[in-house]
């Protein structure tokens, strides 16, 4: 004879749908996430580079002038980012240190600051600088 | 005809609804909310394909393209700015400025900042860009 009390089964809990919540909740972020891909500019460096590249003097300086339209102007001459990076590639090659400076108008937008930013790190310019305004804003 | 009795639901179905139910609360505040401090108004930063990886940490200037201000998602006026980024460089004397400024704001509501922030001590200021163009 079998006396033993059936173990009473509690309630059932099934990981089953937990599981699909998690996957669909998985799905939800995969898919309508919005990821910012944003990167930087230095504008202040920190003091260890600007130290060293006090040390040594520029042996040549170039100015672009950015108008308040955001015309790129470099001796004169207005260029689009392309023309100027290529013209910044050569100038480089006849002078490695030379400096270039970039005088923004205070009209101008960000983006042509930024376009000429670029197009100088991407001719390979070591030493840029940006004569800042020195209005309030 | 037969009149068949519908089943009762067990408990692992009732456990369902609940998950279900949490699932889209948690969508409706998902949707509603924001993950990340953003500013009151619309800032799309510049675009540059030299831009170098953005670190974490610091607090954000946006400026909107007509010269609004906010750090770190709340609108401050210029007078108050100073006196915000002092007492946050007390707290953090390595702080990093990131200033996101809209593409189309002129360089008058911008570059300015830039001088005001070395001006008061803080050695870490990046303009944030994007690599993306979305035109």
């Amino acid at each position: 004879m079998n006396l033993r009390r059936h173990a009473q089964s509690g309630p059932l809990i099934s990981l089953v749908p937990m599981i699909d919540v998690m996957l669909i909740l998985l799905v939800f972020f995969m898919v309508t996430s919005t990821y910012l891909n944003l990167d930087m500019i230095p504008a202040v460096r920190p003091s260890e580079d600007g130290t060293a590249q006090a040390s040594s003097a520029p042996e040549a300086t170039l100015m672009i002038r950015i108008g308040a339209d955001g015309a790129m102007v470099l001796q004169g001459i207005a260029l689009d980012p392309a023309a100027l990076g290529q013209r910044l590639t050569l100038e480089l090659a006849e002078e490695p240190l030379m400096q270039v400076l970039i005088l923004p108008s205070g009209a101008a937008p960000t983006q042509s600051l930024i376009s000429v930013m670029d197009a100088a790190a991407l001719a390979g310019v070591q030493r840029l600088r940006v004569l800042r305004l020195e209005a309030r804003p | 005809m037969k009149l068949t009795r519908p089943k009762r639901a067990t408990q692992s179905e009732t456990i369902v609804a609940l998950i279900d139910v949490v699932f889209f609360l948690l969508v409706f505040f998902m949707l509603i909310g924001r993950m990340d401090a953003t500013a009151p108004f619309e800032v799309r930063p510049p675009v540059a394909q030299t831009g170098r990886d953005m670190p974490a940490g610091g607090i954000t200037l946006a400026i909107a393209a007509d010269g609004a201000l906010a750090l770190d998602g709340d609108d401050i006026s210029v007078a108050d700015l100073d006196a915000a980024l002092s007492a946050e460089l007390e707290r953090q004397p390595a702080l990093r400025l990131r200033i996101n400024a809209h593409r189309t704001a002129e360089l008058r509501h911008v570059l300015p900042y830039v001088t005001r922030a070395e001006a008061l001590g803080l050695r870490d200021v990046v303009l944030v860009v994007t690599p993306e163009r979305d035109e």
